[in-house]
């Protein structure tokens, strides 16, 4: 069976640096999966997300070992562009990616490169802004909005291409914890449709429920790779690697560590109340 | 109630933009010596404008900001900023000297100082955030943004204010980083007798670091008291949007099992939930 990405045995050194980013990376992702990446700064996850979309090796300099294929194909043999198409990233700073006047210009730009006619330009618009609601703002500069409206511009002018895999890289990093939920709202709604999701993200509380898989990076190397519930059973590797996981968890991995409780540590508030409630 | 004299006194301080915008409307605040307090709020609530009043940048459209005996109103920027610091939250908005000896120079020699007071305070801002002799020569671009930031905190602890202001701390740090710059302002507040204001959105940053809360929302504040005191209050700050840290959320869950609906650290409720296990055993 061909997976959607699949990396083997790849290594990535940037030109003119010591060491090399990544180190001997294998990673097999299948279509319609929601993969959530952490690890500290540093550990290469905005590396690895360009590796995914061509942008490594494309456009940075340095040496290669292993193989990055997207659908069966090298990211190497697609053809200018045609690999963007299907792999959408949305950076951590939205403003890097803006390019229009109005809301409106910037979520028609990237259709209007694929050459895409007027009336399905028309009909993508209307879905994507619905989606992220952003119909009210569509006139303005994308200068003038908030915060969290320019990330979910960011992400709706990357959403209006249909990529098969969408790639978004510290998406709430700048955010209030209002304009985080919406953003994690918009990519609840993708998840039931089946898209396939990869995000960086350090905000784990919003990250748990919607991630079906979890990979930890930590100098540049897969420390862990697994489903969220079995992941978050490790939590002495996470905590090691400096991750910091949400507090619901962590009481009941310290309840652990002093023997008062054996068992799956909770991933939620919701389950964490209920082995209180169980335990009572 | 507080019988010492407060460093800051603001008093029914409106504050309108030249554009029209109300962004803060009638805030009564007092900030003594030694404290260490979270401004809290969603976007666009008045915190930063609150800072930016509270160290003169701007001044009151109607009402008093008082820092010691100056009214900022009739006080010149040079006599604020040397009471009150403000750090960006993105350190490259205020970083843009050639390298990290001018950048932290810069504040100190800006008010006049003699060139020889001037090496004196950098060094000392320099040795107090921890960084090298070696990257006193670096452009601070060429910094980690750990650093980067500890360069911006050293330009306005040159300047020696009572009362530093950070804007965000944590802001795209990972967890290691984001402890390892808030014991640093922990030690500057406990050790080294700064006032610290801090803004942010991470709450259990908050219940971690914070003794004292002020909840802001549409430019007012809507809450201020002991860091329990304001989580308790969760119907508030709901309406405000924001939530209080996990664990918090979870002792308000079971609160009818015993738990202390204040609760702030993971560490707090696991004390508490064995006390509560040897009451239940041993009743």
């Amino acid at each position: 069976m061909v997976h959607l990405i699949e990396i083997e045995n790849y290594s990535w050194q940037y030109l003119n640096t010591p060491q090399e980013a990544l180190k001997n990376i294998n990673l097999k992702i299948e279509q319609g999966s929601f993969v959530g990446i952490i690890g500290p700064n540093g550990a290469g996850k905005t590396t690895l997300a360009y590796s995914m979309d061509g942008l490594i090796p494309g456009q940075y300099r340095g040496l290669k070992h292993g193989v990055v294929k997207i659908r069966g194909i090298e990211v190497e043999e697609y053809p200018r562009g045609r690999l963007q198409q299907m792999v959408g990233m949305v950076f951590s700073d939205p403003e890097a990616q803006f390019t229009a006047m109005t809301v409106e210009d910037e979520l028609v730009f990237g259709m209007e490169n694929l050459g895409m006619s007027l009336p399905e330009i028309r009909e993508r618009l209307e879905w994507v802004t619905e989606l992220t609601e952003l119909k009210h703002l569509l006139l303005k500069p994308p200068y003038e909005i908030s915060g969290g409206q320019k990330q979910r511009v960011a992400l709706a002018a990357v959403l209006a291409m249909t990529p098969e895999v969408l790639i978004l890289d510290e998406p709430t990093s700048m955010l209030d914890p209002v304009s985080r939920k919406r953003v994690f709202e918009v990519l609840q709604k993708l998840k039931q449709s089946q898209n396939t999701v990869i995000v960086i993200e350090h905000s784990l509380e919003n990250l748990i429920p919607l991630a079906d898989r979890m990979i930890l990076l930590a100098d540049g190397e897969i420390a862990l790779d697994a489903e969220t519930g079995e992941f978050f059973q490790r939590l002495d590797l996470l905590l090691e690697k400096g991750i910091s996981p949400p507090g619901a968890m962590r009481f009941f991995y310290e309840l652990t560590q002093k023997n008062l409780y054996h068992g799956r540590l909770p991933l939620t508030v919701d389950e964490a109340a209920a082995l209180l409630r169980g335990a009572a | 109630m507080n019988t010492q004299t407060p460093f800051i006194r603001v008093s029914n301080l409106n504050y309108q933009y030249p554009d029209g915008t109300h962004a803060l409307w009638d805030i009564n605040l007092e900030i003594y010596e030694g404290e260490f307090i979270a401004f809290i709020g969603q976007n666009g609530s008045g915190k930063t404008t609150l800072s930016k009043c509270l160290n003169g940048l701007f001044k009151p459209t109607s009402g008093d900001v008082i820092v010691e005996d100056l009214n900022s109103k009739t006080s010149s920027i040079v006599q604020m900023v040397r009471r009150v610091g403000y750090v960006f939250q993105n350190p490259d908005h205020q970083l843009f000297n050639n390298n990290c000896w001018d950048e932290i120079a810069y504040g100190p020699r800006n008010i006049q100082l003699p060139e020889e007071q001037v090496k004196e305070r950098v060094e000392e801002a320099a040795q107090v955030v921890g960084l090298p002799e070696r990257y006193f020569s670096e452009h601070p671009f060429f910094l980690s943004k750990g650093l980067r930031q500890r360069v911006a905190i050293a330009s306005i602890l040159a300047l020696r204010p009572k009362l530093i202001i950070v804007d965000e701390p944590t802001t795209g740090q990972d967890a290691r980083q984001s402890f390892e710059i808030m014991d640093f302002l922990k030690d500057l507040n406990e050790n080294h007798g700064h006032i610290i204001v801090i803004i942010t959105h991470d709450m259990p940053i908050v219940a971690a670091y914070a003794r004292r809360v002020v909840a802001m929302g549409q430019g007012r504040i809507l809450a201020d008291g002991p860091t329990a005191e304001v989580f308790k209050q969760t119907e508030l700050l709901a309406q405000t949007f924001l939530e209080p840290p996990q664990i918090t959320q979870l002792a308000q869950r079971v609160q009818d099992l015993g738990y202390d609906p204040g609760t702030l650290t993971v560490e707090s409720m696991v004390a508490q939930h064995i006390a509560l296990r040897a009451r239940r055993d041993n009743p």
